[in-house]
This record gives C-alpha cells, sequence and structure tokens, in this order.
C-alpha cells in the first residue's frame, strides 16, 4: 500500500497541475496543496527507503529531489521559498534536542578528544584542499587564470567549507537510529562543536582570502569584529531562551509542546532576521536545560512528541532545494572533491582519535557521522559568492554539487556506522 | 517580519486563550457562553485587522492563508470524524426526518425572504449574485453547534428525549450546511460562474467529493496496521492538508473535503482512541488563531442596509426553528410533543456557522460577499448571546417538566 501511495500521490498532483484541470484551479493558491503533498509523498519514500534498511531522513531528502523544481517539476520554486518558515522551526527543534542530549560530564571526560577531532579534521582538510588545488589548477577553467594567491585563497575558501559538517543531520540520524553508545556521543558532540568552530574560522578565512584577492585590499578586521559580535549576542540570546524555558518546565509545565514549538519558531526567525545564530542559541538553550535544570527529558520528550512532521517537511524541503542543474553541469570536480573529502575526514578523524587513544570503532567509523553537509556549508558558499562576484557563481556551482552529493550519501555512511559499531 | 510578528502574536494568544478563556463555569449565562465559545476572538481580531490596529494588515493575511486554509479542513474533519454511522444509528429515524424537515424549512424560508430584500436593497448587483447570496444565508441558518447543548448538559436534571433530540440535531445539521455550502460553492464557482455553470459546478463538486472519499481509504490503508502515534500525526496533517489545499486549489470549501475526508476515515478506521486526544490537543488552539483570524478578515461597515438585513436574519432564525416543529411532528408521528420553544434550544451555530460564513468570504472575493460577512457574523453574535437565554427558556424547562 505504501508503495501504490507513493506512486498515487505525485500522479494527483500531476494531474491536478496539468493544462486539463489548470483552468479550473487557482494557481497562486497551491500553497497549502504543495505542503501536504509533500508531507505526505516525503514521509512515504522515508518508509520505502526505511524498508532497504536505510535511513528514512535518506528517503525524505530523495523524496523531495523528485518531486522538486528539477525532476518531476511537481513543487515549484516559489512552494519551497514559501515552506521556509518550516526549516527554521526544524533547525531550532534539532539544535534544541543536539544540547538536551550533551551531557556536561561526557564533555569534560571527551573534551580532549574532541577538540584534537575537531582540529585534526580542519588541519587534514584544509591542507589537503590547499594541495589538490594546486595540482587541478590547470584543469579547472575558472581558476586555471588565476595567481598563486588567488588560487589560494579559492581552495582555502573550499577547505573551509569541506570542514563543514550538517549537525542536523547527524543528529536526525541518531536520534533515528535509536542509537546511544560512546560513539554515537562523541560523533554528535564534536559535530555540534566542530560547527561553532567554523562559523569562527570561516570569518579568518573569508578575511584572508579578501586580503589574497583583492590588490590593495587588507584584512578586514571589522568583520571579523561583527562576526565575534553575532556569535557573542548568539551565546547571550541562548542564555535567555534556556532560563524561559526552565523557568516554563518548572511553574507551568502544561502544554509543553506548544509552548517548545512556540520558542523554537520564534527563536530562529527573529535571531535569523537580526544576524544572530540560531542554531547556536537553540543548542545552548537545550544544553543549559539538559544540565543546569532536572527537566531535560521532558524538554526532549516534548520535542519528540511532535517533532517527526517537522523533519520530515525540513528534511524533503533540503531536497528540493539542492541545485541538480549545479550536479549536472559540475558532477566529475564534485565527485572528485566528494571523495578526497571523505579521504582527508577519515584520515582527520584518525589521527585525531589516535592521538586521545580512543578505541578502534572510534578510529575507524567515527568520520563517517562528519560526512553530511547542508544549511552552514550552503550559507557559507552564498556568503563567498556575494564577497567574490567575479569567480564566486562558478564556486557556489562547485560547491552546491558537492552539498548534493554529501547531503545524499552522509546519513547511509553514518547509520551503517553506527550498526557497525553496535550502538543501536 | 511583520508577518512573523502577527503570528507570534496570534500564537501568543492562541496560547493564553485558550487556556484560561475557555475554562468559565457559567455556560447559561450569555458573556460567559460568549467567552466559552472563542466568540469574543473574532472581536478581537476585528480590533488587530484593517479596521483596528492594522497589525494583521491585508498583506499579512494573504501571507497567511494557508493557516485559515488547514483551519477549515482541521474544523471539517473533526467535525466528518465525529460522524461514525456506528453511533448515529442509535438514534430513531424519526429524529434525522426532524432534521431533514427543519432544515429545507428554514433555508427556503430564509432564501424566500431575503431575496426580495436583497434585490431592494443592492438594485446595482447582479441577480445571480443575490440569489447565490441569498442560498447562503439560507444555507447558513441551517446550521447549529452542539457546543452549547453540550456544555449545559450538567445543568439538565433529566437528561431526556429533548436532550438528546436537540444534540442529535445540532451535530447532524452542521453536514447538510457544508454539503449545502459544497454545492453553493460548485454551481456559483468563482470565477467560472459565467460559463458553463451546471457542468463546471457538476465536475468540481463530483471532483470534490471522490477526491476526498479517495484520500480517506488511503489513509485508513495506510494507517490499518496501527502505526506509532508520531506517524499517525504526518498522515493526519498530511491527509488534511492535502485535501484542505486541494480545495483551495480548485476554489471549492476545505470545510466540506475536510468533513468528507473526516466522513470516510472514521467510518473504517478502529484508531478512534488515538486521534480524538491529536485532534482535540491541537482544537483550542488552532480554533483561537481561527477566530482572531476571521476577525482581521471581517471589514467591518455598518449602515441602513447591512442592519436591516441583520434584523431580518435574527427574525428568521427564530421563526425557522420555531414553526415548523408542530407540522414535524404530524408528519413524522413523533412519539412526544414538539412544542415551538423546542426550536428555541437551536439558535447557536458556533464554529461550524463562523467557518461557513467565511468560507463564503474567501470564495468569492467580491464586495457584495463583505456585506455577506458583516451580516452573517452581527447576526451569528447577536444569536450566539441570545442562546443561553433561548436554552433556559426551553430545553432546560421541557427536560425538567419531563
Amino acid at each position: 500500500m505504501i508503495f501504490f501511495a507513493f506512486l498515487i500521490l505525485p500522479a494527483g498532483m500531476y494531474l491536478f497541475r496539468s493544462p486539463l484541470l489548470a483552468a479550473l484551479s487557482l494557481p497562486e493558491q497551491s500553497t497549502s496543496l504543495a505542503f501536504g503533498f509533500l508531507l505526505l509523498f516525503a514521509f512515504l519514500g522515508g518508509e520505502i527507503i526505511h524498508r532497504l534498511k536505510l535511513p528514512r531522513i535518506t528517503g525524505f531528502l530523495l523524496a523531495g529531489m523528485i518531486c522538486g523544481p528539477y525532476i518531476l517539476k511537481l513543487l515549484k520554486t516559489s512552494d519551497v521559498t514559501d515552506f521556509q518558515l518550516f526549516d527554521g522551526l526544524a533547525l531550532s527543534l534539532i539544535a534544541l534536542t543536539a544540547g538536551g542530549e550533551m551531557k556536561i560530564g561526557e564533555i569534560r571526560k571527551r573534551m580532549r578528544t574532541i577538540s584534537s577531532l575537531v582540529l585534526m579534521q580542519s588541519v587534514f582538510i584544509i591542507l589537503g584542499f590547499l594541495a589538490i588545488g594546486f595540482v587541478l589548477k590547470p584543469f579547472i577553467p575558472f581558476v586555471s587564470q588565476m595567481t598563486d594567491a588567488q588560487n589560494t585563497a579559492v581552495w582555502l575558501l573550499l577547505g573551509t567549507l569541506a570542514t563543514a559538517t550538517s549537525p542536523s543531520t547527524t543528529i536526525a540520524v541518531i536520534n533515528e537510529t535509536g542509537a546511544d553508545g560512546p560513539m554515537s556521543d562523541l560523533v554528535l558532540t564534536t559535530a555540534v562543536f566542530k560547527d561553532f568552530f567554523i562559523i569562527i574560522f570561516f570569518a579568518f578565512a573569508l578575511s584572508f582570502s579578501r586580503s589574497l584577492v583583492g590588490p590593495g585590499t587588507s584584512f578586514d578586521l571589522g568583520f571579523l569584529l561583527r562576526i565575534l559580535r553575532d556569535i557573542g549576542g548568539s551565546l547571550l540570546i541562548g542564555l535567555a531562551v534556556g532560563l524561559s524555558i526552565i523557568l516554563y518546565l518548572r511553574f507551568i509545565r502544561r502544554d509543553i509542546t506548544l509552548f517548545i514549538l512556540g520558542i523554537a519558531f520564534f527563536t530562529y526567525q527573529i535571531s535569523h532576521h537580526h544576524g544572530f545564530h540560531p542554531l547556536l542559541i537553540c543548542l545552548l538553550a537545550g544544553f543549559l536545560v539538559e544540565n543546569y535544570s532536572p527537566h531535560g527529558d521532558r524538554l526532549i520528550q516534548a520535542i519528540e512528541k511532535s517533532s517527526l512532521p517537522v523533519y520530515v517537511i525540513f528534511f524533503a524541503i533540503s531536497g528540493a532545494s539542492l541545485d541538480l542543474n549545479a550536479l549536472r553541469e559540475g558532477w566529475p570536480l564534485a565527485l572528485l572533491l566528494v571523495v578526497w573529502r571523505g579521504v582527508l575526514k577519515f584520515a582527520g578523524t584518525y589521527a585525531g582519535a589516535r592521538i586521545n587513544r580512543e578505541n578502534q570503532d572510534v578510529r575507524r567509523f567515527a568520520w563517517t557521522g562528519f560526512i553530511s553537509q547542508a544549511g552552514v556549508a550552503l550559507g557559507m558558499a552564498i556568503m563567498i559568492e556575494r564577497t567574490f562576484p567575479e569567480w564566486g557563481g562558478m564556486f557556489k556551482t562547485i560547491v552546491l554539487a558537492v552539498i548534493a552529493i554529501n547531503q545524499v550519501i552522509g546519513p547511509i555512511f553514518l547509520q551503517k556506522m553506527i550498526y557497525r559499531a553496535g550502538e543501536a | 517580519m511583520r508577518v512573523l510578528y502577527a503570528f507570534g502574536l496570534l500564537v501568543l494568544i492562541a496560547f493564553l486563550g485558550s487556556r484560561f478563556l475557555f475554562r468559565r463555569s457559567k455556560v447559561l449565562s450569555p458573556w460567559s457562553f460568549l467567552l466559552l465559545s472563542g466568540l469574543l476572538y473574532i472581536l478581537l481580531g476585528l480590533l488587530l485587522g484593517k479596521v483596528g490596529l492594522n497589525i494583521l494588515s491585508p498583506d499579512v493575511l494573504r501571507e497567511l492563508t494557508p493557516l485559515i486554509c488547514l483551519g477549515l479542513g482541521w474544523l471539517g474533519f473533526l467535525f466528518g470524524f465525529q460522524l461514525e454511522y456506528r453511533y448515529l444509528r442509535r438514534f430513531p429515524g424519526k429524529y434525522l426526518g426532524l432534521s431533514l424537515i427543519q432544515t429545507v424549512f428554514i433555508f427556503l424560508l430564509t432564501v424566500l425572504c431575503t431575496l426580495p430584500l436583497l434585490r431592494v436593497l443592492f438594485p446595482q448587483e447582479a441577480a445571480f449574485l443575490l440569489a447565490g447570496m441569498a442560498v447562503a444565508f439560507g444555507i447558513l441558518w441551517t446550521i447549529h453547534s452542539p457546543s452549547l447543548i453540550n456544555a449545559a448538559a450538567g445543568s439538565l436534571p433529566n437528561k431526556g428525549n429533548y436532550y438528546y433530540l436537540a444534540r442529535f440535531i445540532t451535530s447532524i445539521s452542521g453536514f447538510w450546511g457544508i454539503v449545502g455550502l459544497a454545492l453553493l460553492d460548485s454551481f456559483w464557482h468563482y470565477p467560472f460562474f459565467k460559463d458553463q455553470p451546471l457542468l463546471y459546478g457538476i465536475l468540481v463538486f463530483v471532483g470534490g467529493t471522490v477526491l476526498s472519499v479517495g484520500m480517506g481509504f488511503l489513509f485508513f490503508a495506510l494507517t490499518k496496521k496501527r502505526p506509532p502515534e508520531k506517524d499517525l500525526l504526518v498522515f493526519l496533517l498530511g491527509f488534511v492538508f492535502f485535501v484542505s489545499g486541494a480545495a483551495f486549489y480548485f476554489n471549492i470549501p476545505p470545510l466540506y473535503t475536510g468533513m468528507v475526508l473526516g466522513i470516510t476515515f472514521s467510518n473504517f478506521t478502529r484508531l478512534h482512541e488515538v486521534i480524538y486526544p491529536l485532534l482535540f490537543s491541537t482544537e483550542k488552539n488552532l480554533y483561537v488563531v481561527f477566530l482572531l483570524l476571521i476577525g482581521a478578515l471581517w471589514e467591518f461597515h455598518l449602515d441602513v442596509r447591512i442592519a436591516a438585513l441583520v434584523l431580518l436574519l435574527i427574525v428568521l432564525r427564530v421563526a425557522g426553528e420555531m414553526l415548523p416543529l408542530s407540522a414535524a411532528r404530524r408528519i413524522l408521528r413523533f412519539p412526544f410533543a414538539l412544542p415551538p420553544r423546542f426550536g428555541l434550544s437551536f439558535l447557536s451555530t458556533g464554529g461550524v456557522g463562523i467557518a461557513f460564513a467565511v468560507s463564503v468570504k474567501m470564495s468569492f472575493p467580491l464586495p457584495l460577499t463583505d456585506v455577506f460577512l458583516t451580516a452573517a457574523l452581527i447576526s451569528i453574535l447577536a444569536t450566539e448571546l441570545f442562546s443561553p437565554l433561548a436554552l433556559r427558556w426551553s430545553l432546560l424547562k421541557l427536560d425538567r417538566n419531563q
């Protein structure tokens, strides 16, 4: 029946959009229809993929890609834009969950490993990308005419982007598989910390690249200060949100799910609008509730109760938003970069784990938790495009293609790793 | 950003409102019932809307339209889900007959009385539009709400025949009203109502029904092997959004497609004990948001013509509920007396009536429907205010004397 429904729904949507019925419709009022369709289609896609022993998230993503503006075109680009409200809600819920899963005792115990994983991955990937950049320079049209300094800037930025992971995907796969063990905890915490680190490092890399690329352009300290102000502000807001949740759970306690949904939604929208980092805010809020109040479990339960529809839509929108035209144009280079990134991730994680004498499972499998890429990398690519308009467009095309591949294979690798390590 | 803050305000009011205002205990006091039924939110919405503070401006409302669409579909589903054949067949067939007679009588009475008045008041409007508006008033007045009777159940000492009959009629009449709305929307289909209305009407009505029944079956088939509660929520939201979105896309009422989905699913599934808590946990908040949006949509404008229309509508409502009872008793050979006073138990139209009025406004974005919405909402508010007192004079006394 699931297969039947999975086929009949797009057929119905195709009929609705066809010229036969389009004459009877009001095309500008299609948002609700598209939303209902995407929710059902992606959920069924997740169920089908799950039967193939793959993560549901991959199914949500693939379903989004299939019905999105590039393949079946059942969703218009404007529909996908209209759904962005849910994107924020999902990201906030994911970050709250992640913060709620981070136990301060565990972090203290493994802080050294986390730091060395973040550091070694970053060093391996950035140096690795700089190295391959010089090898590939003659073969890539948009960098072949650049000076060595400019080429360095491009590959420094690509390396920084390649270091970024999608903590939301990592968290979602860990939640879905019900993974519970030292390696899953380590991967989750590291993914979140790495994101924090990368946001700061990216500010440095971008400013440095500007000074390399533009003749007479110096290192932009103001830009860096703005980034630091945003991060400081985000931490303060996170503190306030965390305290609000604690007070609510302590004194009111009713309709917790509704309250959490509301606070997650508005935290994202308002902070995003004012340039703060919603992921960081919600992460800190969740962390505070878990570690500085007795209400951590209640928070997680409230989120779990209503989060599935939001996650389905979030990952389906991610799939629908993936630029498949970019993938079609630049897939050979993208594939090469994906493989190279994977090799460097493995090497960096192995080295970081070995330095701290982590067990063989962590050394061999933990890298798979850092493959997925989504929002953070995409946001950085957009900033690079705006900062370097002369080659930023080509750069973004490659990055989008790399993200598309990583976002599809990432959850599969992570799920396999969790099963191999026996943590689910 | 304004949409966001407006939406935030809505959620905040909904959150606080659902916690405090629905908890009044003196149900049979008119003011308390106004709070209990949530109608106060319409006035609050009016204050926040274009005619008031303009926080919920027309642009903001346009962006929040999917929420109204979901609200209508959700209300329709909730209503349809309660129409279970297993439950309805417990009532005698005569009850259904009385409901039909009353529906037909009040519909005809309202159409026949409002149409001449509309022609006098709005001579510049096209005849087919005025006829459509009279039909819309007629259908609106066939709708009753069981919420007041359910809320007053504690005050009834016997809960005898009159109570069960009143509950049955008020519960089932929404069905006729929503079907009538679907027919109205189909045969006066906007913006195509000038070309081949019969063909389009049949196509749209049958198409909407087949789609909703089909989706109801699919919903049942997918949830036959009891899924976890989380998965059920996804299906529930997905199906309600899909059918109400499809209705909105083809400009037929989401209330109707939601109701048909609810009826189909409810009569096949065995998951009632899981679905009801899911529906009720969201009902109050969604209803408050919905009422606020309706208030904001309302372009309130009062003049002599609207006042005359409202006055006539209130008289018709009272007369239409009271007059057919004696005749119906004779036709149906009812086993107990049906004094005209009993008809006063049915004055409240509740949420379905309001949803109906808004559906008409959304389906027909014409200046005339602003008049319809204003007249309908004022009449509904007036009868709601009066209905607790009317219930005291009718059902409460009849129940005591039983």
